[in-house]
């Protein structure tokens, strides 16, 4: 049927960052189990891609591949896109509020006023630098977990990771020229603005691997500042694609005459 | 006149699943015809044919992400007058689908390979004959739904 397949890839960030490998920490699902896909919710799995040709040998229809990369344990995509920015936000006002209150309260006997400072500066948390690679939508934000909690220690308690970013999509279905993958902008807040897409060639019947280049992100400390440092890694998948020819739906077979019972004059 | 008669069918999949039916704006039909086609826009379309034009039928849908074709067309005899529409069997009652893995057929038909078209024959002039149209949207017991007012029509 024309619909536009789509393939989820989901990550399980932490655990993929930490055995520094997608194989076993990758999940991936796709919309067309009912049309012969196989393998869903595994890395294994193989996209059904159903074409279909013309009695000339002409390509019939147009299969198009989305990607849409989702990950494990961070805040869902769904949430709106200056989360973040609001998150930081607020709890800067926050901090100030109880600054302010500190400095009233810091005269009176009996406050340690040390110790609420530190405690401030704890739930304020901080934000993580900017570099030039990671400029986008989490730079300068602050640490969060999937709650949206500010994380103030990303180094030891848990913490929300970034989207994982498709940055290319090559390999034999590529290079013999099954696929034709590209990056493309989108007005889909989900995707962060960018998606990769394909066209099939299904004019070539068979099992084609390719391979995802991968971006996380793991936070690190460097000057004793909280830093998002790229991770590339990769992942493969197939597709399976197969072609069949159209027919009459009447005869099975030819053009025909319509099979219209015959109706009195009126 | 134009030997080819072009028939599309709008499906609002999402809709025609949520109600349950084809109705309530649904689905529409339109053709390009030549002459006085009457119901243009609407489940009742009657489509004014000459003998030996190939009509074509095909199937869009409103949302592009949603996925629609047609399933089967049946010209109905002169005593299977309509009156049936509303009378959709539910799925329990329909025929038994051979159960595969996962609940599904073990031989998938590929409606997507279907081409409707054909040569309309000599017919009694100003006799509407009517048709059903059943329309799949993906798969599944619940995924077939089928309307009977359309008709094709000899001046």
């Amino acid at each position: 049927m024309p619909q536009q397949l789509a393939v989820i890839v989901l990550v399980d960030v932490g655990n993929a960052l930490e055995s520094q490998t997608l194989n076993g920490n990758t999940y991936l699902f796709d919309n067309m189990k009912l049309q012969g896909s196989q393998n869903q919710g595994t890395g294994d799995l193989v996209t059904a891609i159903n074409g279909s040709y013309w009695q000339d040998g002409s390509q019939a229809s147009e299969q198009v591949l989305n990607w849409l990369p989702y990950s494990l344990g961070s805040i869902p995509p769904t949430v709106p896109r200056g989360y973040e920015a609001e998150r930081a936000r607020q709890t800067d006002e926050q901090a100030l509020a109880e600054l302010e209150d500190l400095a009233v309260k810091s005269s009176a006997a009996g406050v340690d006023a040390a110790a609420e400072l530190n405690r401030i500066r704890q739930s304020a948390g901080r934000r993580v630098k900017t570099t030039r690679r990671t400029r986008g939508r989490l730079s300068g934000q602050k640490v969060l977990d999937v709650t949206g909690k500010v994380v103030s220690n990303g180094g030891t308690e848990a913490h929300s990771y970034p989207a994982p970013v498709i940055t290319d999509i090559y390999g034999q279905a590529v290079d013999e020229k099954v696929i034709y993958p590209a990056e493309y902008g989108s007005p889909d807040l989900v995707t962060d603005g960018w998606y990769w897409s394909a066209t099939v060639d299904t004019s070539r019947p068979g099992t084609y691997a390719y391979t995802m280049r991968i971006q996380l992100h793991r936070l690190v400390q460097q000057g004793g500042e909280p830093l998002w440092e790229p991770v590339n890694l990769t992942c493969e998948s197939r597709i399976r694609v197969i072609t069949e020819p159209k027919r009459n739906a009447f005869t099975k077979a030819g053009l025909g005459l319509l099979p219209i019972p015959p109706r009195p004059f009126s | 006149m134009n030997p080819k008669v072009n028939i599309v069918v709008v499906v609002d999949v999402i809709g025609a699943l949520s109600d349950g039916t084809l109705r309530n704006g649904n689905l529409c039909m339109i053709d390009d015809g030549s002459l006085a086609s009457t119901g243009q826009g609407t489940p009742e379309l009657v489509t004014v044919v000459k003998p030996g034009q190939v009509v074509t039928w095909s199937a869009l849908a409103v949302d592009l992400q949603t996925p629609v074709e047609i399933k089967s067309i049946t010209f109905l005899g002169p005593d299977a007058d309509g009156g049936h529409e509303a009378e959709q069997a539910p799925p329990a009652a329909q025929a038994p689908v051979p159960h595969g893995q996962d609940g599904h057929a073990d031989e998938r038909h590929n409606p997507e390979l279907d081409v409707w078209s054909g040569v309309v024959p000599y017919l009694a002039p100003g006799v509407a004959h009517p048709y059903r149209l059943e329309v799949q949207m993906y798969e599944g017991e619940y995924s077939t739904l089928h309307i009977e007012s359309p008709a094709l029509m000899c001046l």
